[in-house]
């Protein structure tokens, strides 16, 4: 195991830099009205879902693009950018041999084999997954399996035409169009996502997961997911993202929203890996997400799983808004830099209800030139009585030319609040290293070694497919970073 | 075309009264005109100016000020804020020096403590005034440079040791609503020695006052100093109070900030470590209640291998008070084998009231050891479960444990009188 990690290491280039040769349906570049009247036609939408659009359009022209996240870069076009790219041909697919080989192919490479996983359909691991493309949703598996189970899990375009009362009930309802700049360029052109809605009392026999993949040149994705938990119901959710390797910036604003009821609990890991540039620092996704989940009821649960290791530019906060008593909030995260990527990432943490507790355990390693900042909120509001916070915020450093920040905001109006932050910032200890090292290991498993052991906190927390897949991205990220 | 008319703002109104007092401000006119541009660039800051974001500094400077005040306090209201019985008294009244009431005639050998207008062509003043406290970094220190009123300069010769404290009392005492702008430069020579403690009282005042602030001190190498900062500006004195430092090779500085009262307080504490094997410590204490709003802000700047820095501050929030800490260590490519540590720790004894806490990292050096932590809570009730099996009341039990926890700090002081000064402000306090 060990070597193959260190063979990774030593040819350590990004592996899922593929293109795959699909005809594609695209949109003109360029943003404006008509190209959201384009996109809402194609996806045949009814009259509420374009006006929605069309509102959170006219609202983001007012808005400016945010500098305050501690990252340089040079502004996206969005003049630039199509907006609407699906894979041609596009039909109904009903069964995988509708799907184009080529398509089938992309899949193989990037390690999700729709075939095994339905051959192993008896088995106990099972994982259901929706694979979004470019901008629309390609296939969803096992979805009949879960209907029977009345769960909805279907692409975003479905779930409208489908099932437009959940849609409108919950969309926008924790991450209104008005919330920040790339949420409201979201609104107006997003193009598709996932939606997934478990009923009352249900316990989702499989992960859910969603795949998202930019292929086209020239596009930007932006996708939507909604996972609504009923009363009493679980989920856990996996999240996953590859793009090829080009010398552009590409553009990612994706929309997260999570509603949770009544002892209903979510939880939602990422592994997410964008293409990061190359090592001088060219080409690379530029991640901008919005994720909030909101604890609407009494005892429901939101956990936030993320291992970050792509993208040239991150921007993102998974946030959980603790609404109901009893409710908890979670985010465990690992960021990895290198070369030179920048990441400002995080949580919040907004406590409302009483009894309410959150923890959040961030992990950061940067190396290379990259810069690695955590920015986090934990807000308890007057009311809230006996809130309960734990923060941890870890930084390693691997070179002199790397940075590494914390900047947590902690905002307390409740005397029963009980809120504790530590951070700390250091390079692999010199003792630790020495340790392995007399005992025979060499220098670059004992770092993999010691970074693995950092991280395990967060990485336990992961699903176990996950898991094994982000020990080894780790460990690639990291490659050449240490002397 | 429409004609706009133009508010007449507060920033319009200082930069008025630069124009018309700029003949009678000592020093040099064009580091003054300078600061005032780049005041009127930043402006007064709103609550969307993040490193302003929970003190409302508009609302502070909300309508008519002047810029002096004309009141003189008898030698016995002065005396009655000397808390150090031994010590060189220096006065600072209403943002300027007084002669009258500052003991400053039989100094010990080696110290110079001059009027800061009057020391406009010493050498160590040429060489430091202005030159570290940044005018772009941020509006206060830009408006304190373009409308200094004066102050105390105090120079510590090489190697002398100057055993008495050295005691600053910034007086206060005005009869309409005044903003004053006073200024202090304070260099410690190589190998010299100096204790300085500034404290801060409103004595018999009608109107709203706005103290803003800037002490720069200068502690070249191998000096040792001591800086103590007490704040009793009362219920209605607000004072934005900066501090920049600069650390030279092998120094070690020690800075203490007391908050007991005021409106509003804003204390912008900036160190620059610029040197090797350099020891900075800062701690702070404040207490709040009514509607006070007290914000720390504090910098360090590790720019040079092998320095330690060492930070606690420790906060009482009662009533409607809002109490901030925003401590930010920030540790630059060179600056290899840094420690640097901070704490921040805060009880919030009421429902009404508010902590805001952001302790920042910013590290581009690997080979350090950084940490921050911050908790937040009430009193811990297994402990005043023991007091009380022990047979005290509620009350005290509360009174014993909030001492304890304010003592981590008191105890740092090392001026015996100055520490039972504090600890009885303290007790008092929690009565």
């Amino acid at each position: 195991m060990a070597n193959e990690i260190l063979a990774e290491q030593i040819s350590g280039e990004y592996k899922y830099g593929f293109v795959t040769d699909i005809e594609a349906d695209n949109a003109p570049k360029g943003l404006n009205e008509d190209i959201i009247r384009f996109i809402s036609k194609k996806k045949n939408e009814p009259e509420w879902m374009l006006e929605y659009r069309l509102k959170a359009f006219k609202y983001w022209q007012t808005l400016e693009e945010p500098h305050w996240a501690h990252v340089s870069y040079t502004k996206p076009n969005f003049q630039d950018i199509i907006y609407y790219s699906a894979p041609k041909p596009k039909v109904q697919l009903n069964s995988l041999d509708e799907v184009d080989p080529e398509l089938l192919k992309t899949f193989e490479k990037l390690g999700i084999s729709i075939e095994e996983q339905k051959r192993l359909s008896g088995v106990e691991s099972r994982i259901a997954v929706d694979i979004v493309m470019d901008s629309v949703s390609v296939k969803t598996t096992f979805k009949e399996t879960l209907s029977e189970k009345g769960i909805i899990f279907c692409s975003f375009g479905e779930a409208v035409q489908e099932h437009p009362e959940l849609v409108k009930k919950y969309m926008g309802s924790v991450v209104p169009y008005t919330d920040n700049f790339y949420a409201a360029l979201n609104s107006a052109v997003f193009t598709d996502g996932s939606f997934c809605y478990i009923p009352k009392g249900v316990r989702c026999p499989m992960e859910l997961s969603t795949y998202f993949r930019i292929n086209a040149s020239g596009t930007g994705q932006f996708e939507r997911t909604l996972i609504i938990a009923d009363e009493d119901a679980y989920v856990s959710y996996l999240e996953g993202c590859t793009a090829p390797m080009r010398d552009e910036n590409q553009l990612h604003a994706a929309v997260v929203e999570i509603v949770t009821h009544k002892n209903a609990e979510v939880k939602y890991s990422t592994v997410q890996n964008w293409y990061p540039g190359d090592k001088n620092g060219k080409g690379g996704i530029f991640n901008f997400v919005t994720k909030r989940g909101i604890c609407l009821e009494d005892n429901s649960k939101i956990s936030w799983t993320q291992v970050e290791t792509g993208s040239a530019v991150t921007w993102k906060y998974p946030s959980v808004i603790l609404k109901g008593d009893n409710s908890v909030g979670e985010f465990y995260s690992v960021a990895v830099t290198n070369n030179y990527q920048q990441a400002d990432t995080g949580t919040k943490m907004m406590h409302l209800g009483k009894n309410t507790r959150s923890t959040i355990i961030s992990k950061g390693i940067s190396a290379g030139f990259s810069n690695n900042s955590y920015r986090g909120l934990v807000r308890i509001a007057k009311g809230a009585s006996n809130a309960r916070n734990f923060s941890q915020c870890d930084s390693l450093l691997m070179g002199d030319k790397c940075g590494a920040h914390t900047f947590p905001y902690i905002e307390i109006k409740d005397k029963s609040a009980i809120v504790e932050h530590e951070a700390t910032t250091s390079k692999i200890g010199e003792d630790q290293l020495f340790y392995c090292k007399s005992r025979g290991i060499d220098n670059e498993k004992a770092i993999g070694l010691i970074v693995n052991g950092y991280c395990k906190e967060v990485l336990n927390k992961l699903p176990m497919e996950f898991a094994v897949e982000a020990q080894k991205l780790l460990a690639v990220s990291l490659e050449g970073s240490v002397g | 075309m429409e004609t706009i008319t133009k508010v007449n703002t507060i920033k319009d109104k200082l930069i008025a009264e630069f124009e018309s007092s700029k003949g009678s401000l000592f020093g040099d006119l064009s580091i003054r005109e300078q600061a005032l541009e780049a005041f009127s660039k930043q402006g007064i800051p709103n609550r969307k100016s993040e490193e302003y974001k929970y003190v409302n500094m508009e609302l502070a400077l909300k309508g008519e000020f002047l810029f002096s005040s004309s009141i003189k306090l008898s030698a016995k209201q002065i005396e009655s804020t000397q808390f150090l019985k031994e010590a060189i008294v220096i006065v600072v009244e209403n943002g300027k020096f007084n002669t009258e009431h500052s003991k400053t005639s039989s100094l010990p050998k080696g110290l110079e403590i001059l009027n800061i207008s009057d020391a406009v062509s010493n050498d160590a003043f040429k060489k430091y005034y202005s030159k570290y406290a940044d005018i772009n970094s941020d509006p206060f220190i830009a408006l304190n440079t373009s409308l200094a009123t004066g102050g105390v300069f105090i120079h510590v010769e090489k190697s002398a040791i100057i055993e008495k404290p050295i005691h600053i009392i910034h007086i206060t005492s005005v009869s309409e609503n005044t903003i004053l702008n006073s200024r202090n430069l304070i260099v410690v020579e190589e190998n010299a020695q100096a204790t300085i403690v500034e404290s801060y009282e409103i004595v018999d005042s009608a109107a709203k006052s706005f103290n803003n602030t800037l002490t720069e001190i200068i502690i070249e190498a191998n000096a040792i100093m001591d800086h103590y900062k007490i704040q009793d500006e009362k219920d209605f004195g607000q004072i934005v109070s900066t501090t920049q430092a600069i650390q030279k090779m092998k120094s070690v500085f020690t800075t203490h900030t007391f908050t007991l009262s005021g409106l509003l307080v804003r204390n912008n504490l900036n160190m620059v470590l610029d040197g090797e094997f350099i020891e900075s410590h800062l701690n702070g204490l404040y207490l709040t209640n009514g509607n006070q709003v007290v914000d720390n802000h504090t910098l360090v700047d590790h720019r040079k291998p092998n320095c330690n820095s060492n930070e606690l501050y420790k906060g009482i929030i009662e009533e409607k008070s809002s109490a901030t800490f925003n401590g930010k260590i920030y540790v630059r490519k060179d600056a290899q084998k840094t420690n640097a540590f901070q704490s921040n720790k805060n009880i919030l004894l009421s429902d009404d009231g508010t902590i805001n806490t952001k302790p920042q990292l910013e590290i581009y050096a690997d080979d350090v050891k950084c940490s921050h932590g911050t908790s937040t809570g009430k009193l811990d009730e297994d402990k005043i479960f023991y007091l009380r099996a022990r047979g005290l009341s509620e009350a005290s039990a509360k009174k014993l444990l909030m001492h304890a926890f304010a003592s981590e700090v008191v105890d740092t002081i090392k001026i015996d009188a100055l520490r039972d000064y504090i600890e009885a402000k303290i007790s008092k306090r929690f009565e």
